[in-house]
């Protein structure tokens, strides 16, 4: 049962820094704000995502099980409204210029 | 109404219970944060009288976490990609939904579809930015829109 937690523990962490990797690398490479945010948000809210799945089997107990859910929940509702709202003031200074 | 404020500051307990734990030294801190969290809630988010599914809203759950594993694996091949594969575009898209919450509700909703970033209204249509205009954007956010009302707004 530990042997298959720590596999998917490995896998899942593993994934989910790969998809932070990418969203950095989108971060780094797309050429204006709006672009950019899309790497943030998509990439990273997965990444974040599979990094909580992959320390669920690790959680000493349900309470923690629970803060990391809440965590990830936190995570993509913060980043859900706070993309919103750069997306659209740099779409009106955008169309302001 | 006090049904509804006493069900919300119930999970509100619970979220804090998650958080922060179980300490009698904390709960003067607890129940200020749990009467701010209700009061601004029921301000800001106004107890719906829509009929609500669960399995609808099983559904949009499932629904939501295919479409992150799919935006997310899109955002990744485009940005590791050495062509830089993008075509990014503005895309207006009519939606029914009344204006105020449900609209909003939609578009944190749809922030997290692949592709799609919402950047506002004009002229009572939702502005979406892509990363590639070329998708089918307008019929996966038709969609997403139908899972919503199913789930939420059935009225």
């Amino acid at each position: 049962m530990s042997l298959l937690g720590d596999i998917i523990t490995i896998v899942a962490v593993s994934a989910g820094a790969f998809f932070f990797l990418a969203g950095t690398v989108g971060l780094l490479r797309f050429p204006d704000t709006l672009t950019r945010l899309h790497a943030l948000t998509k990439a990273d809210n997965l990444g974040l995502g599979l990094v909580v799945l992959g320390l669920l089997p690790q959680a000493a107990s349900l309470r923690d099980g629970f803060k990391l859910v809440s965590i990830w929940l936190l995570g993509l509702l913060a980043g859900a409204t706070v993309s919103q709202l750069i997306a659209r003031a740099a779409r009106q200074g955008e169309s302001a210029r | 109404m006090a049904l509804k404020a006493a069900s919300r500051a119930a999970w509100f307990l619970c979220l804090w219970l998650v958080l922060a734990g179980a300490d009698p030294a904390d709960i003067p801190a607890a129940a200020a944060a749990i009467a701010a969290a209700t009061w601004t809630s029921l301000r800001l988010l106004e107890p719906s009288t829509a009929r609500r599914s669960v399995r609808a809203i099983g559904q949009l759950v499932l629904l939501f976490l295919y479409h992150s594993v799919v935006a997310g694996t899109d955002v990744a091949r485009r940005a590791l990609d050495p062509r830089l594969p993008l075509r990014p575009g503005f895309v207006a898209y009519p939606t029914r939904l009344s204006s105020g919450i449900r609209r909003n509700v939609f578009t944190t909703l749809t922030s997290l579809l692949p592709g799609t970033v919402p950047t506002g209204e004009e002229n009572g249509q939702l502005v979406y930015h892509c990363l590639d205009v070329e998708q089918p954007v307008v019929a996966e956010l038709a969609a997403e829109e139908a899972a919503l009302v199913r789930a939420l707004y059935n009225d």
